[in-house]
């Protein structure tokens, strides 16, 4: 495992950055600041996966959410700039509900996945290599590669279509 | 004989039904065509059956036409059973029937529902026929409804007059009541003996607990009591005077009314066994001839009285059969069909020479103008009054006469007064209309002739049997023809001797309506200022008999406004606030909780992600737990 | 415990803290990017059962690899759509999307 007999500590450094970047996503009055917020939660992750053994995921996962998704992000919000800055209310009326709710589904999330068997859970690191990986992902998983493509063209084109101006015929 | 009897009916039916749906734009003034010659043909028709009948009286014809109801134990057919009385009725019914047709040629002639008329009466007579020839008592209901139907259709026939029209309905619902007796009474028999053919319950009758044999009579009777409009449930017969007169003359005076005395009589086996139900129909019967006559007293619409006059004289055919005078019972009904029919026949005919007057004290002096219903009418009211030689005097009398043999001493003192101011009343009508100077307008006046031929014609007809019928049927007196050619329906009676008593007994009825004519001569020709001044020294009474004892009053307060209350009671409070508010609720509270929930559709996407969410954590704690 | 019940536990958490940003917050934008935590966070979940566990060795990861493609793909067309929307309605208020209210 990564980092060896480290890798507790690395693990808690790690989920604290994750959780209050995420917390500071979630709550913060500024748009700009929650975007912040969000690139360094995504590095974090990537983090996460880079102690887990999976190399290949971190990179991609700062390749197109940090890299892509983020600057997607930041371009929404520039395009759609409402005048008078952080406003407040920024919290919607359900917001005293959700709370607890995701309080309780969290509790309860954790309670099911802690509380099942998992099937031979081990120690050792399992991820296979950007190798094993490639051999998978050209082989058994080629069809459901090619249509994923196919996902993202029609993304595109309908990014284009709906975000074009309306132009005088 | 099968196809004859099954015939009688059919042929009116066929015509009742041709005129009702060609009436109206091809037939027209020609729809008295076919249903004439449907009457005459089932006319034929019943004189070959009866004569047959009087060929074999002591077998009765059977025939079970077709299966109606097979339903569990019930098993009744379209049947018919012909025996001397069912022919006796026959006879009555075609040959009046048949005349009525005729008459109503002349006397309907115009009427812009000319059609409507011969079709009804086509369709009374395929139900009277019905009637009289069934041989189980399901079947005689339905037709004795059908005459219900067809009564009230003829009564309200022209109904576009407001009394007439309410008058039909009257005759309906009183009617109605007496059929609620007789269905009851129908099953208690059924349930008592398993059946409702005259063949399967006659000859149980003696086995019979005799609280239910007691029950089935009087309910029958009830029936009839409706039916011949005994009292109390008379009150329809002289409104039913507002139909034309042929209706009044066949329906209300020679057959329909006639169903129940034939009905209680086709009970012979159910009431000879039950005492008490003979009292009552005895006591009854009596009751309503004297009520009746007292309020023909002082009525001054010409067919009113005659009217009263057939109750009256209903009550004296139930006083014959309650009191065990069977035979002296039917032999009145075919005596009364025939000279009652007359009187009404013959109203009719003055009613059309003074141009539809029907107040008596307009009317006075048409013996001249008029003789061939004077002289009609004249018989009529003779054998009415029970004159010899004519056919009232033999039937009535024997009545009378047995009621004192038997030793029903009230009864026969009540049939004395009746038959005494039977005479009184009776006359007062011959007087009032026939005798004196003529009250009437010049312009009325100058109008009275004598109705065309073909109304005349079937009052001589009529007039023949009025006089006759009495001697060729009753003589010698208890031992006469009808007497033998009942022998067969009315069993084990015994035929008594005509001694010096019958005889004593035949003169006392006699004198006591010549007394009757007399005094009415007295009073109203003699010294006609008489009744006025009897009437302001005694106003009660002739208040009392004027307005009919203020039976319709009492039914007003007694019956009517409580039922009219009652619905206005239950129409406020079950049906608008229980029955309305209990709709108009339900649709209140789905309203408010479509309000209530309203909030919830917030429009947003985020409250609905959140109900989501809710529901998988829920979901979790379920699967969870369970 | 586990590791992997470790890794699990930190994907719950913040797999609720994006629920609640989805659920709770007004800005149209930031609960996009609340629902890319969502995403992540199974993420997460997904290569930790990928490591440890070995039935799930390969597929976890290639899983993964499928999800952060289709996350692109969504985030790409959600904005387009609410740009769209931007255009008409000059906000990106989440309560003024309620023509659907009653």
């Amino acid at each position: 495992m990564p980092g060896g007999d480290f890798h507790p500590l690395f693990f808690a450094i790690v989920a604290a950055w994750i959780l209050v970047a995420g917390i500071g996503v979630v709550t913060s009055r500024s748009v700009v600041r929650a975007a912040v917020s969000m690139v360094a939660c995504f590095l974090g992750v990537a983090f996460a996966f880079a102690l887990m053994n999976s190399a290949l995921l971190a990179i991609i996962q700062i390749l197109i959410y940090v890299g892509a998704i983020s600057v997607v992000i930041i371009f929404g919000i520039m395009l759609t700039e409402t005048q008078g800055g952080p406003t407040s209310k920024f919290f919607n009326r359900q917001a005293i509900f959700v709370a607890p709710i995701a309080v309780a589904a969290a509790i309860l999330i954790a309670v099911v996945l802690l509380s099942s068997d998992l099937l031979d859970a081990g120690e050792k690191a399992l991820n296979p290599g950007l190798r094993g990986t490639a051999r998978l992902l050209f082989n058994e998983y080629v069809f459901p590669f090619e249509l994923v493509s196919l996902v993202l063209l029609a993304a595109m084109i309908g990014a284009i279509v709906l975000a074009r101006k309306d132009e005088d015929r | 004989m099968e196809a004859v009897v099954a015939l009688i009916p059919l042929l009116p039916l066929a015509g009742f039904i041709v005129t009702l749906v060609l009436g109206k734009w091809y037939l027209r003034g020609r729809a008295d065509v076919l249903p004439v010659l449907m009457s005459t043909a089932s006319w034929v028709l019943s004189m070959y059956v009866f004569v047959e009948v009087l060929r074999h009286p002591h077998e009765a014809f059977e025939w079970d036409a077709f299966t109606w109801i097979a339903s569990g134990a019930l098993d009744t057919t379209w049947g018919f059973y012909v025996d001397p009385l069912a022919a006796v009725m026959l006879l009555v019914v075609s040959t009046i029937g048949m005349l009525v047709h005729y008459y109503s040629i002349g006397y309907m002639k115009g009427d812009e529902g000319y059609y409507r008329f011969f079709a009804y009466l086509n369709l009374f007579m395929f139900a009277m026929f019905i009637l009289v020839m069934a041989n189980n008592y399901l079947l005689m209901f339905l037709a004795w409804e059908g005459v219900g139907l067809c009564s009230y259709l003829l009564i309200g026939f022209w109904f576009r007059k407001k009394s007439a029209s309410q008058a039909g309905k009257k005759a309906f619902l009183v009617n109605r009541v007496g059929d609620f007796g007789f269905t009851l009474g129908m099953l208690l028999m059924f349930l008592t003996f398993g059946s409702v053919q005259f063949t399967q319950v006659f000859p149980q009758a003696g086995a019979a607990a005799p609280a239910a044999l007691l029950g089935i009579c009087l309910l029958l009777f009830m029936g009839a009591v409706g039916k011949s409009a005994q009292f109390p449930l008379h009150v329809w017969l002289p409104d039913a005077m507002e139909g034309p007169t042929p209706v009044s003359a066949l329906i209300h005076a020679a057959t329909m009314v006639n169903a129940g005395v034939y009905m209680v009589a086709r009970s012979f086996p159910l009431y000879v066994d039950s005492q008490t139900a003979m009292y009552v129909v005895m006591g009854l019967g009596t009751f309503t001839a004297i009520y009746a006559a007292l309020i023909a007293l002082t009525q001054n619409d010409i067919k009113r009285v005659i009217a009263y006059s057939t109750v009256s004289s209903l009550g004296f055919m139930f006083m014959a059969l309650g009191s065990g005078a069977w035979v002296a019972g039917i032999f009145y009904l075919l005596a009364h069909g025939f000279f009652k029919g007359l009187l009404f026949l013959g109203a009719g005919s003055v009613m059309h020479a003074m141009s539809g007057e029907q107040d008596m004290r307009n009317m006075g002096g048409l013996r001249k103008r008029l003789p061939i219903t004077y002289w009609t009418m004249m018989v009529a009211a003779l054998a009415m009054v029970g004159i010899f030689p004519f056919a009232g005097f033999w039937a009535k009398d024997e009545i009378i006469g047995y009621q004192f043999a038997n030793g029903y001493y009230a009864v026969w003192i009540v049939g004395i007064i009746t038959a005494f101011i039977t005479g009184v009343y009776m006359f007062r009508l011959m007087f009032m209309t026939f005798h004196g100077r003529s009250r009437a307008s010049d312009e009325v006046r100058a109008h009275i002739h004598e109705s065309p031929r073909i109304m005349t014609v079937p009052l001589i007809l009529l007039a023949i049997p009025a006089a006759l019928v009495g001697v060729v049927a009753g003589w010698p007196p208890e031992s006469g023809w009808i007497h033998t050619f009942m022998e067969s329906v009315f069993l084990h009676l015994e035929s008594e001797e005509f001694g010096v008593t019958a005889f004593f007994l035949l003169l006392v009825s006699l004198a006591v309506g010549v007394a009757g004519i007399v005094v009415a001569w007295y009073l109203y020709l003699r010294r006609p200022e008489v009744p006025g001044r009897l009437a302001t020294r005694f106003p009660w009474a002739y208040r009392a008999s004027f307005n009919k004892f203020y039976m319709d009053e009492v039914y007003e307060r007694v019956v009517i406004r409580p039922l009219i209350a009652t619905a206005a009671w239950l129409w406020r409070f079950v049906d608008v606030r229980v029955i309305d508010g209990a709709v108009n609720g339900v649709a209140w509270l789905w309203g408010r909780l479509g309000r209530a929930l309203r909030p919830l559709q917030t429009g947003r996407a985020q409250s609905y992600a959140l109900a989501v969410l809710v529901g998988v954590v829920v979901l979790i704690v379920v699967l969870r737990i369970f | 415990m586990n590791p992997v019940e470790w890794y699990f536990l930190l994907a719950a958490l913040l797999f609720c803290i994006g629920a609640f940003g989805v659920l709770a917050r007004r800005n149209l934008i930031i609960i996009v990017m609340s629902l890319e935590l969502m995403l992540n966070a199974v993420n997460i979940a997904l290569v930790a059962a990928a490591n440890f566990i070995p039935a799930a060795a390969g597929k976890g990861t290639l899983f993964v690899l499928f999800v952060i493609t289709i996350a692109a793909a969504e985030v790409t067309v959600g904005l387009a759509i609410i740009i769209a929307n931007y255009r008409r309605r000059r906000s990106v208020h989440a309560d003024r999307y309620d023509e659907m209210k009653g």
